[in-house]
This record gives structure tokens, sequence and C-alpha cells, in this order.
């Protein structure tokens, strides 16, 4: 703890720690049952099972809702823990914020499995009102109501962890350590990196999830009373934004976990530098700004938009790759001591896979590249390496962390199981890329017979994947189990 | 243009692989960095300096400009249907789309006979969106549904004839 934090008194060490065990545990089960469904589409788009295009759109709209919304569920719980060991945090607040999750997700499944909504997790305007008879509009309002849920429990979150690190560290300037970055503040004195990081994130995943509410409210008004209508393209940008943003908060808010947990198995802390400060307000401006890289084909976007699209794109990887990654490099270089287990292996493999997922991200990003890339499969390449790669792996690094025995080592069936996921994860996202770069569309339920051979390798990798999940999450529930 | 993006994607993946696989084997040995900051200075004076590059290369002239045309096809998307309103699209001349949909959200692609995509761009509800594009090789062209638009998705697809002159 830095000095600033320990003049302002302790906070609660480990905050709601039985909470955040359950939460994780609920979130390796969703992971597992998402990565499901992802090797059922990708079977079916081999050609190994039939599936039913309605059934199969269903299952795509479950795994993009199931997996944007646990990456933000385990990256919020990271910000949660460890935020708490510099404020205290009020136990009710992540309570509601666990309890409208999981509302939230009942009414998503429900509206999915029952009542047939099959609209994809980006809900575009006017999609849940026009389905060609497949839902009701009111299996659209559940989903949409679903998503306020998670929402409105995120923003909670954030408002109690903004305003604690608000009041503890003079001031929004001061939790993203400005006085450091763009003053005379001196490093020891600056919030530590995991407050600076809480901060960042939560402006920026505020800001979001307000926009998304906005959107969601006007789509479920427009479903009740049809005569209200939106402007497509405002509301586009609306949903790009609120998704873009969300899904990135995810990753900023469980690269946190790198920040705590690593120090432990070198002995040398992570510090506040005034590269790292000024990193975290570039990316706080960058990640509101560059959604527009996701509305190159839509012609009447103003042009100045999808430049800056462009552009931000490309400087928003700077800040990872000379900051978090480069840092990273240099850090486990400098350590006097290094311990690998299954938590840090998979800790530093987050921010490996999320790293390289920028870029064939960053090159989708460019509108020449867009043109011939857009919703090919290449769009899943680059996210699900910074998911299966990045967030994900992330996430089950801080599980393994929380569930951890003294002197672990990588040896053995760990290794095997970290390995296993390195290799069915790096198989799975480079099918996906060799396909975009085919020309394989995405999202289509029934795939050319051409296309077979990409999606049944993919297939067998994802097998990979899930087999190294499992043990995983049945590890954790082991020794959550022993105590 | 795809094989290199993919070519590319690649090999800066597998620098970033062995630069982790690097470090983390060297991990723990306590070596000594010299000139860190300088080198990560570098690395970002280097990175921006090909961030500008490229920025001014690729976005000049405007990708998405649609200049003065010898012949417009106009193209219509409905779930799950495309409505051309010409079967002759010309070859060598510069050919502006003007697409828009009569419900949802859709995406016009165009593919060449071999299945390689050429160019695309999104159907928007109250919006007429322009692509241009120039046929260079006559023969059949697929149109392809790139923007998820409901169950027919996939189904949504036609067909459309560049003649030779």
């Amino acid at each position: 703890m830095t000095a600033i934090a320990e003049a302002r008194g302790p906070a609660a060490i480990a905050p709601q720690t039985g909470a955040v065990k359950l939460t994780m545990l609920l979130a390796g089960v969703v992971i597992l049952l998402m990565m499901l469904f992802g090797l059922t589409m990708r079977a079916a788009q081999g050609g190994l099972i039939e599936l039913e295009p309605a059934l199969f759109y269903q299952i795509m709209t479950a795994h993009g809702a199931g997996m944007v919304g646990v990456a933000g569920l385990t990256g919020a719980t990271i910000l949660w823990y460890f935020t708490g060991r510099y404020v205290e945090l009020l136990a009710g607040v992540y309570w509601a914020f666990l309890g409208l999750f999981l509302l939230g997700v009942v009414l998503i499944l429900g509206a999915i499995f029952v009542g047939g909504y099959a609209g994809a997790w980006t809900f575009l305007f006017p999609l849940p009102a026009i389905s060609g008879g497949l839902w009701t509009p009111g299996a659209a309002i559940v989903f949409l109501l679903g998503y306020v849920s998670i929402g409105v429990g995120f923003l909670l979150l954030h408002l109690e962890v903004g305003r604690k690190l608000i009041a503890t560290y003079g001031g929004i300037g001061g939790a993203l350590a400005w006085p450091v970055a763009f003053g005379n503040g001196r490093p020891e004195d600056a919030a530590p990196p995991a407050v600076v990081a809480a901060m960042a994130s939560t402006i920026f995943n505020t800001l979001g999830i307000v926009v998304g509410a906005a959107v969601l409210v006007a789509s479920i008004v427009n479903l009740a009373f049809p005569a209200f209508t939106v402007d497509a393209l405002l509301a586009k940008n609306m949903i790009f934004f609120f998704g873009h943003v969300f899904i990135n908060a995810s990753i900023y808010m469980a690269v946190i976990a790198v920040y705590e947990i690593v120090p432990e198995y070198t002995g040398k802390p992570w510090k506040t530098t005034r590269m790292f400060a000024i990193a975290w307000t570039v990316v706080l401006l960058f990640v509101l700004a560059v959604y527009p890289h996701h509305l190159m084909q839509d012609w009447a976007m103003p042009g100045w938009a999808v430049a800056m699209g462009q552009i931000v794109s490309y400087f928003s990887a700077i800040p990872l790759i000379a900051v978090t990654a480069f840092s990273l490099l240099v850090y486990l270089r400098g350590a006097k001591s290094m311990r690998w287990d299954l938590a840090s292996a998979l800790l530093v493999l987050g921010v490996a896979g999320w790293t390289a997922g920028s870029v064939p991200a960053v090159l989708d990003g460019m509108i020449v590249v867009n043109k011939v890339m857009h919703n090919t499969q290449w769009v899943p390449g680059h996210f699900h390496t910074y998911l299966i790669l990045g967030e994900v792996a992330m996430a089950f690094g801080f599980m393994a962390w929380l569930a951890r025995r003294r002197d672990e080592s990588l040896s053995g069936l760990p290794g095997a199981f970290f390995w296993a996921y390195v290799a069915g994860g790096t198989g799975f996202v480079v099918m996906f890329l060799i396909s975009g770069a085919m020309s394989i569309p995405r999202r289509w339920a029934v795939h050319l017979p051409q296309w077979h051979l990409q999606a049944q390798i993919a297939s067998a990798f994802a097998v990979l994947i899930i087999l190294a999940a499992t043990m995983f999450v049945l590890r954790y529930l082991m020794r959550l189990g022993k105590g | 243009m795809q094989t290199t993006v993919l070519a590319l994607s690649l090999v800066l993946m597998a620098a970033v692989a062995w630069a982790f696989i690097s470090a983390a084997r060297a991990a723990g040995s306590g070596s000594v960095a010299t000139n860190t900051e300088s080198r990560r200075k570098w690395l970002i004076v280097g990175l921006a300096v090909v961030g500008v590059v490229v920025t001014a290369l690729s976005l000049r002239p405007w990708p998405l400009a649609v200049g003065p045309t010898s012949a417009v096809v106009n193209v219509s998307g409905g779930q799950w249907y495309w409505e051309i309103d010409t079967d002759k699209v010309p070859l060598g001349k510069p050919v502006a789309f003007n697409v828009h949909t009569v419900d949802v959200n859709h995406g016009f692609g165009v593919m060449n006979d071999a299945g390689r995509l050429l160019f695309q761009v999104q159907a928007m509800p109250g919006y007429v969106n322009q692509v241009e594009y120039t046929f260079n090789t006559p023969g059949a062209y697929h149109v392809v549904c790139l923007e998820f638009c409901g169950v027919g998705h996939h189904d949504m697809a036609t067909d459309f004839t560049v003649a030779s002159n």
C-alpha cells in the first residue's frame, strides 16, 4: 500500500472475499456454458451436427450476451476486490450488483430460450422489433430489461467505487495520479496502479453504460409503442459506443489483477510512474473516442468520425504495447525471483493475448482493410484472441490465485491444463483469422461446404479449450470446498 | 489484400508471443535492464511515426469516396432478399451502388466468383449508403448479407453479372 493510502487509514484488506469467490465460481460455470455454445455453433458450421437456424441464432445471441456479460462480471469483480484493498467499500452494493446481474441473466435466458429472442447481443435497432415472426415484442422487451438490470448493477458498483476513490485520493485527478502525470507530484505519493486503473475504468464504463441505458430504454419504448421510432444511425452509434466501452472496460478492469497479484510472485511492487499515469489518462480518452471504427461501412457517418475511428484505433494500441505489455516484459526480466504457477502463468498469458489480439483488431480498424474484412470471421478472430487468451485468461488466473496453495508450481497437471488452454486458444482464434482472410462471413447458421473444414478444425481446438477450462473450474471448486 | 493482412497479423502476433515467452523464461534472473525508459520512448516514437505514415497513406485518397460515375445501381435489402435494379453492371468503369433497406440493418457484401469479398457497405433504415467499385473482370458476382438480420440472414443472397464490353 502506498504512503498516501496508509496515511488515510487501512481499508478492508480482503473485502467480501466470500462473495467474490462465489461470483468467480458462477462466472466459471457461465464461461464453460458459453464455450459449449461456441463449440456447438462451430460444429454446426462445420457440418458436424445439425442445428435449426432459429436455434443457432438463439445460441449465438446467448453466447454473445453471456460472454460479454461474464467478461464484465469478472472484470468488475477483480476491480471491486482489489480496490477494496485501498478504500472501504459497502458490501451491500456488491450484493446488489451480483443480484441484479443474476436477475438479468434469468431475464435474458428466458427471453432467448422461452421467448425465442434471437436478435444478437447487439440488439441493433430495429431488429428487436422486426423479427420476421421468430419472436414477439414481449420477448425482446424481456431481453432488453435483462440488460437494464445488469447495467443498473454495474452503475451501482461503479458509483460506490468512484465516490470512495474520489474521496480518498483528493478527487478524480488524484485517483488518476495526475499530479505525477502532469505536475510535480512524487511517484511514491501517487495513487497505486490498481486505483488508477479502477478510476479510469469506472469513468469510461459509467459513461458507456449510461449511453447504453438510453438506447435500451428507447428500444423498449419502440417495442411497446411502435409509433415511437429512433434514428437508426443514432441508435447504432449509441449501441456500439456502449458495446465497445463495456467490453474494453472488462479487460482494463481485469488487468488490475496483474498489477496486484504478479508482485506477490516476484516480491517486487508494481509502481505508478509518470508514464503509467499518462498512459491511463490517454486510455481513458481513447476508449471513449474509438468506437466509430465499428461504423466504417456506414457511409452516412461523417467522414471525420470514421477517420477518427481509424486513427484512434491505431494509437490506442500504443499505451497497451508500450506501457502495459512493455512494462510487464521489463518487470519480469528485472525480477530477482519469479514463481510460476497456474495463477501467475494465466495472468501473464492474459496480457500477452490481449496485446496479440490488438494486432488484427487494429488492422481491421483501417478503412481499406475493413472494407473487405468487416463482418467476416476476421472479427470474431480478433475479439476471441483478446477474450479467450486475454480477459478470460486473466479471470481464470484470478480464480486460481483465490484458491492458491503455498509453493505451488506449474509442473504436472496444472501445467498440462495451462498449455492445453494456450494451444487450444491459439488454434481456435487462428482458424477464425484464416477464415476471415478467406472472406467467410460471420454469424451464418449454415456454411457452404467449402467452409466446413475450417470450422471442423476450429471445433477440435474448441474441445481442447473446454477441457482445459473445465479443469480450471473443477480445481477451483474442489479447493473452495476444502477451504 | 486479405492474404497480406493475415500474413502481417500472424507475423506480428508471433513477435508478441516470442517477446512474452522470452521474458517469461528470463523472469527471476534479476537481469538489470539498461535504458528502459529510453527504449520505451523510442518504441512510442517508432509506433507513432508508423501510425502517422500508415494513416496518411491509407486515408489519401479517401477510401470511401464516391466520385462522378458512369453507372448507378440501386440496391434494396429486406428480410431476407436483395433487389438490384439492373442485371447489367458495366466493366472497367466506376459503378456507384446506392444501398438501402426496407426493414432492418443489412450488410451489402459483394464477392467474386472465387468467393473473395471485394467490398461492402451497410444498408441502414432511413439512409441510402453509397459505395463505389470498378469491376475489371467480367462474370458472375455474388451478393451476401454481412450484418445479422434475423433467422434468414445466411440465406440472403443473390447474384449479378458484369458483362464484357
